[in-house]
């Protein structure tokens, strides 16, 4: 055991080390969150939670995560920020409120109903904030719609243009790794509403386990030596003076013969080959045979 | 017969470091008194019962840790032309298994653990010496192709030559083991000794190990030798003949004639390490501290190990994800 330790000794260290960094990060971050200079004044929010997952495309872990950075992000910009993913049709709902709603905008209906009805807003209800809602299912006119509709402060601050942006940013990971989708909308407003950057770093869930395995695959047979002792005796090795003599060594010229070929060219072939082949039809001993 | 310690009585064995008989019980040196005994049934020290094995020619008293070196075995037909002391003792043979092994990851823990090692062994190995004169006649015929490019037309000019080659070589102490205990690759493996180093044979310099008479005889094991000559002979022929594309080779003869064969002892340790119910081999050159053998691979440790390193390498990327993910 003690030599297994040992043998591992560094890398157990970069691990702790990581872990205290990681331990550090989260403390700076939930200190500053305290000290965040945005008090929530909205007391008729019927809900704490943030992140509604109604088509489960997160697993319980992202969205705790998910919920951990809004709650930070939220104190950061002084808005509530709510995430809702679905899977229904909302042309029922929809037009039922709004008889001549567009398919694009049924999600307007719904978000704007949703944040109204829970009281979101971060300094009263109905008050500044924002919400995503990204419904994924296709509706009669066969796509999946988004919206991104903002409240108070958050009206202000977004032209439609950067409204386009963040929601583009958005599609480019939402089929692929919806959570870092999510994230992006998370820390885009963030940066927008404070100016401030964020690195948005988001490594997919299954390259840990990759890596490792990949370390395992090499790790193994790099190891796996087991021989030891090769041949170290040579022809010379027993020779008495370490040399051969030879009373006879003759090397007689006998005869030699030349062979010619014609070097067909690829390149320069092409303007060639037309009188190359025609020219070449003529002398048989050209070849064709050996060329390709 | 006995080596015994003029001041204490001890069992005085030949020590490597030092090149000398030394006394293990009063430290003396050179203080050996030769006690002789003709038996191969008694312990010529405690009288014990022993049992050498068909070749043995020194070994040790189960009962009393004598070493004890079997007269008959060592004399008449059995004697020894020369012997290669150990130059490399106990000790020293350890470190030498050591050094080669110590980085093999998956070594099962009791690999030269300190149990394990009470099997090290170290033996004086019968081995006959062959010399050879070689005399290889070789006549063929050679090749050498040249080729060149002029416009658009190749060339190829094949030059014929008429190869004519007698070579004389003396192969001198060819080694071949005479013992069916060891393996024969195995002692090939061993090769080369420092010959410059041969003794004439004194039984003293086989107190305090085992060793064995020859198995075989050196005409049943010529063959051995006759092939490793042959072998080198024909690299050196070869090498002769560079500078052709191609050789037809058309009289080839090489004759082999004996000039000498010596009964000699080689030193080597050897170590028996038993793992799953299988016995791994491992040789050390007792002269040259050449180490052969393949180890164990230990299951157990190949899944420990591999496993630490997968999920440290797993932990290590989810820490940095998930500290630039805070970021």
């Amino acid at each position: 055991m003690k030599e297994y330790f040992r043998y591992f000794k560094w890398i157990f260290i970069a691990i702790a080390v990581l872990a205290v960094i990681l331990g550090a990060v989260k403390g700076v971050q939930g200190i500053a969150a305290m000290k965040g200079n945005h008090e929530r004044t909205n007391t008729a929010c019927k809900t704490t939670r943030r992140v509604f997952d109604h088509a489960d495309v997160l697993t319980d872990e992202e969205e705790k995560s998910l919920e951990e950075l809004i709650a930070r992000r939220e104190k950061q910009t002084g808005c509530d920020i709510v995430l809702v993913t679905l899977y229904e049709s909302l042309e029922e709902y929809a037009r039922e409120i709004e008889p001549d709603v567009p398919y694009n905008q049924f999600v307007r209906v719904f978000a704007e109903e949703y944040y109204e009805e829970n009281n979101f807003g971060y300094n009263k209800p109905n008050g500044d904030g924002v919400i995503l809602v990204d419904n994924w299912f296709r509706e009669a006119d066969g796509k999946i719609h988004t919206w991104f509709c903002t409240t108070g402060i958050v009206k202000d601050a977004y032209s439609d243009a950067d409204i386009d942006r963040i929601l583009d940013d958005v599609y480019l990971y939402v089929e692929d790794d919806p959570y870092r989708a999510y994230k992006t909308y998370v820390n885009e407003f963030y940066r927008d509403m404070t100016g401030k950057r964020v690195l948005n770093v988001n490594f997919p869930g299954w390259l840990p386990l990759l890596a490792g395995i990949i370390a395992l695959v090499i790790y193994i047979p790099a190891n796996w030596k087991s021989g030891s002792g090769s041949k170290t005796t040579t022809a010379v090795t027993y020779l008495e003076g370490g040399v051969e003599h030879f009373t006879n060594k003759q090397d007689i010229f006998i005869r030699k013969t030349v062979t010619k070929r014609r070097i067909e060219s690829n390149s320069g072939g092409g303007s060639h080959s037309g009188g190359g082949s025609s020219g070449g039809g003529g002398g048989s001993h050209g070849g064709g045979g050996h060329s390709r | 017969m006995i080596y015994k310690c003029k001041n204490c009585g001890g069992n005085t064995i030949y020590e490597p470091s030092r090149k000398r008989m030394y006394c293990p019980h009063c430290e003396s040196l050179d203080s050996e008194n030769i006690v002789r005994d003709n038996s191969l049934a008694q312990c010529g020290n405690c009288g014990a019962p022993i049992t050498p094995g068909q070749y043995a020619s020194a070994g040790r008293c189960a009962h009393c840790g004598s070493y004890i070196v079997y007269e008959e075995r060592i004399d008449g037909v059995f004697k020894p032309h020369q012997i290669l002391p150990f130059r490399l003792n106990k000790d020293m043979a350890v470190e030498r298994l050591n050094q080669e092994f110590h980085k093999k990851t998956f070594l099962p823990a009791g690999f030269l653990s300190q149990k394990s090692l009470e099997k090290l062994q170290g033996i004086y190995v019968p081995f006959w010496l062959y010399g050879y004169q070689a005399h290889y006649d070789f006549e063929g015929e050679g090749t050498r192709v040249r080729s060149w490019r002029q416009g658009d037309m190749e060339y190829t000019e094949t030059s014929y030559y008429h190869i004519i080659r007698q070579m004389e070589a003396d192969f001198d102490k060819v080694p071949v083991d005479a013992s069916f205990m060891m393996d024969d690759g195995e002692m090939d493996l061993m090769e080369p000794y420092a010959y410059q180093e041969l003794e004439e044979f004194d039984p003293k310099y086989m107190s305090g190990f085992d060793g064995e008479v020859y198995n075989q005889s050196a005409p049943e094991l010529e063959g051995r030798a006759q092939v490793k000559v042959r072998d080198a002979s024909e690299s050196l022929m070869q090498g002769s003949l560079s500078g052709y594309n191609t050789i037809r080779p058309g009289r080839k003869n090489l004759h082999l004639q004996r000039n000498d064969i010596r009964y000699v002892l080689m030193p080597v340790w050897m170590y028996l390490y038993q793992y799953q119910g299988k016995t791994w081999r491992f040789h050390v050159n007792g002269q040259t501290g050449k180490v052969t053998g393949k180890t164990p691979v230990s299951g157990r440790k190949v899944i420990l190990y591999g496993l630490t390193t997968m999920f440290s390498v797993s932990a290590i990327f989810y820490l940095i994800g998930a500290i630039l993910g805070m970021l």
